[in-house]
């Protein structure tokens, strides 16, 4: 298996037939035949909370690879999604941070998990993107529209779940490094072990880019550099045939470079412990307790004083109990109570603020025939610090009919006002105070979808349309009783879309996968449009690759396009009369990559970013942060293959 | 057997829970913001003949001038509407400064170590002050709505040098030049200052510590 790692995964991108070529050998039919069993065959969880066949979920999941992973290069989460999905953009807020915009949602209405587990800590309504690298990260299931009904608050647009390479193997080590323009350095090693009852995997990454200005002005005239360090190590313990234990240490820190006099520094600590035991063939628990702090620090370069100024800790217990009824209907039903802390800047005197949620969920996976699944699912979550509880519910199915698989669904979405948004208190530089809301009602969206894919061969298309009715969403508006600004829920908001979706791959080593995606937002006539969501975008990814006994290569062109988008952007923060009509430009990002398998288990790779050299005239804070075109080389050495036969 | 294991799981978990603070960990791998506790404002420290004095203001307002006077070691802070006091020699605003009809020579050293009586020192361009009409901003709270409020004031460019604040993007970027400069004093003495820091322990901005060394000779 190991030895196939580099063509296995490749070839699991898209449908293939093994029947298409009848020159091949037996050899290669035998693999691709494996590949597509593995397409197949690929096992999601993120949509249902227990394993189940991608191609049996009425749950809509698009699964990137490790392959995808290892072909795209990408460092950390936001570079990946964006190069393989339509629909996401990342761009700047203020200070540089890190934005999303995921189909007209934002960062807060997007659930990011590792393993499942949710993440602490936020910076303007986004979690710490850096922290999720891609080092032994075996895939990533997107579940778009909400999922409430499992995740509870947050779910409202969708979930991204990085889910960590399962180590099977008795021992593996892999090193990597990377080296690219503005001596963007990436060091990368992760070694593992099963021993009898025992298993280990640690993961640790490192990642430096220097600051550099920017070609032309714009929003942001200088690029921050920093550097990262990612420790995760993970421990199993395989008790009984029944029970397995699983434990989790993890250390994340980065350092950014954005001031002379000061260093902004990001620290998170995680930890966890989860019990899996399988009561019986019909039955099994899981049981969890997962840790995770989140701080933020100024670091005073002339004093080399370190403080912190904010701390997310969020402490869960969760449990969950699958039952199958007939061996094919699964009842799933747990709980999870978490405590949140924050202690921050922005709140009176940087004091503090914790609560306490508590959930209860079920979810019944029906089964009729092998061609008819239904999905129902509620959750009920309650809020202590604003005595508010919140139901959520899921239906969704799927019909099998000739080589099409139809789906269709509705979930329920909410997004519970956080701490943040409830006790603010920040002075916003001498020119505005930022107020919280303790009064906010919970944001909630209604998320309809309909999806129909063909599978036939190695063709694989599918085309689907969504729905999003989004009430009371939090942002913040002009208060003239405060003088200032004040979180506040907001009126409807309808946001709906296509997109589309085709994969082809010959048998030969050709491979072509397109995605499309265009996104409305609605506005009432007469209303501004203030959505900065682009409407068409696209991704695009042509591939070509051979293997020989002692030499394989893989050749990608990946493309994004970005249609350009037009909006009514108020000129004040005081009133909303005024109006400025902007338009962000449109453009396209490609890159070109070649991986080598060059002997036993070392790969290099070599790729051009930015091809055609787009520079942006002015750096808005959605324009890509690029000077032009760049060139990187990295290796990556699997050490246990040199011992491998 | 798995009411045992159960049972098990549960008391390590709740262990687990007990173990770790539910108001997080590691605060000691953090600093304490001495500074930021700090109440006494002004001339903080005495010079000697060795080091040099230290000077505290907390000059976050928008709508006050801090007046420090080198010779009493005396310093006030005025509401920009108010009269100046009678007695002054620099006055700091933000990170803005203006002098009491001195002047202002930015020397190439970042210290005042062998500054003193160094040959070409007095033959250096002292700026004078200038009048200014958009320079001191008093009132930050309309920025959003595209303007702001100025006093008009005199100015020292060459001593508000000591921190470049580069506005083209949000928040600043602020650039000390850690520069010492030679205020030429209206009675013809001179004063050697040195920003040190424009933030308090906790990093707020708009706290300025200026290192001085009065008399100075060139």
């Amino acid at each position: 298996m190991v030895a196939k790692s580099f063509i296995l995964p490749a070839l699991a991108l898209s449908s293939i037939s093994a029947m298409a070529q009848s020159t091949m050998t037996d050899a290669k039919l035998d693999s691709i035949e494996k590949a597509w069993s593995r397409e197949l065959n690929t096992v999601v969880v993120t949509g249902t909370r227990t394993p189940k066949l991608l191609k049996d979920s009425p749950i809509l999941t698009r699964v990137i690879s490790a392959s995808d992973i290892r072909m795209a290069d990408a460092t950390n989460i936001s570079d990946l999604l964006q190069t393989e999905l339509p629909g996401i953009e990342f761009t700047y807020s203020m200070n540089q941070q890190v934005n999303l915009n995921m189909q007209g949602f934002g960062g807060n209405s997007v659930l990011f998990l590792v393993d499942g587990e949710r993440l602490a800590g936020e910076t303007l309504d986004n979690v710490d993107y850096n922290r999720l690298n891609l080092e032994n990260v075996g895939k990533i299931e997107i579940v778009k529209g909400g999922a409430s009904s499992l995740y509870g608050s947050n779910a409202v647009g969708g979930v991204v779940n990085i889910i960590s390479r399962d180590e099977t193997e008795p021992w593996r080590l892999n090193i990597n490094g990377r080296y690219g323009a503005h001596n963007e350095q990436r060091y990368g090693a992760t070694g593992s072990f099963n021993v009898g009852k025992f298993g280990s995997s640690t993961t640790l990454q490192y990642y430096s880019i220097d600051s550099y200005d920017m070609k032309n002005s714009g929003d942001y005239s200088r690029f921050y550099g920093g550097h990262n360090w990612n420790l995760k190590e993970r421990l199993t313990f395989r008790a009984t045939d029944n029970l397995k234990l699983i434990g989790r240490l993890g250390y994340y820190y980065r350092q950014r470079n954005s001031q002379v006099a000061t260093r902004d520094r990001y620290r998170d600590f995680s930890a966890g412990l989860r019990g899996l035991y399988t009561i019986s063939d019909k039955n099994n628990l899981e049981l969890s307790y997962g840790f995770d702090q989140y701080d933020k620090s100024d670091f005073m370069v002339d004093t080399r004083s370190d403080v912190r100024k904010y701390s997310n800790v969020q402490n869960t217990v969760r449990g969950i109990y699958n039952h199958t009824f007939f061996d094919k209907h699964i009842l799933t039903v747990g709980g999870d109570i978490m405590r949140d802390y924050l202690q921050s800047y922005q709140f009176t005197d940087n004091g503090h603020r914790s609560q306490v949620t508590a959930d209860g969920f079920a979810q019944f996976d029906m089964n009729f025939t092998s061609r008819f699944n239904v999905i129902a699912g509620a959750r009920y979550d309650y809020f202590s610090e604003a005595s508010m509880g919140h139901a959520s519910a899921r239906l969704s199915t799927m019909y099998k009919l000739w080589r099409l698989n139809l789906r269709g669904s509705y979930s329920g979405g909410f997004r519970a006002p956080t701490l943040k948004e409830m006790y603010m208190d920040f002075d916003m530089a001498g020119i505005f105070m930022i107020y919280g809301n303790p009064d906010l009602k919970p944001e909630t969206s209604h998320n309809f979808q309909l999806s129909a894919e063909y599978m036939h061969r190695n063709l694989n298309f599918n085309v689907g349309g969504f729905c999003n009715l989004v009430d009371n969403r939090i942002t913040t508006g002009w208060s003239q009783a405060l003088q200032g600004q004040v979180y506040t829920n907001i009126s409807r908001v309808n946001i709906a879309g296509l997109d589309a979706n085709v994969s082809w791959r010959h048998a030969l080593g050709f491979g072509v996968r397109a995605s499309y995606m265009y996104t409305h937002e609605h506005v009432r006539k007469g209303e501004p449009y203030t959505s900065s969501t682009r409407p068409h975008t696209a991704t695009v990814r042509l591939d070509y690759g051979r293997e020989w006994r002692n030499y394989g290569f893989k050749l990608s062109l990946s493309g994004r396009v970005l249609s350009s988008v037009t909006v009514d952007e108020y000129t004040s923060v005081s009133n909303y009369e005024d109006i400025e009509r902007v338009t962000y430009p449109a453009y396209t990002m490609w890159r070109l990559n070649l991986t080598q398998n060059v002997w036993k288990g070392i790969n290099v790779t070599l790729a051009v970013d930015n091809l055609f050299n787009y520079v942006p005239k002015y750096y808005y804070s959605n324009s890509p942060t690029t000077n032009g075109t760049t060139v990187s080389a990295g290796v990556s050495v699997d050490i246990e293959r040199f011992f491998s036969r | 057997m798995i009411k045992n294991l159960a049972k098990k799981t549960v008391v390590a978990l709740m262990t687990g829970i007990v173990l770790s603070s539910c108001n997080g960990l590691f605060s000691n791998i953090y600093d304490e913001p001495a500074e930021s506790t700090v109440s006494d404002y002004g001339f903080v420290q005495k010079p000697t003949d060795s080091t040099p004095g230290r000077v505290y203001i907390d000059a976050t307002d928008y709508r006050r001038w801090t007046y420090i006077d080198f010779h009493t070691m005396t310093f006030d802070t005025l509401d920009v509407d108010d009269p100046e006091p009678k007695n002054w020699d620099i006055a700091i605003h933000r990170y803005d400064a203006k002098t009491n009809g001195g002047a202002v020579l930015e020397t190439g050293a970042s210290g005042f170590a062998g500054l003193e009586n160094m040959p070409g020192l007095a033959q250096g361009e002292f700026v004078a002050d200038e009048w200014t009409t958009e320079t001191i901003v008093t009132d930050m709270s309309t920025m959003m709505d595209g303007y702001l409020s100025y006093q008009e004031s005199y100015y020292n460019r060459e001593l508000s040098k000591w921190l470049n604040v580069d506005k083209s993007t949000m928040p600043p970027i602020y650039t000390p030049s850690n520069k010492v400069y030679i205020v030429r004093l209206a009675d013809g003495t001179h004063v050697a200052l040195r920003l040190v820091s424009f933030m308090n322990g906790m990093a707020v901005k708009g706290y300025m510590t200026i290192e001085y060394k009065y008399p100075f000779n060139i």
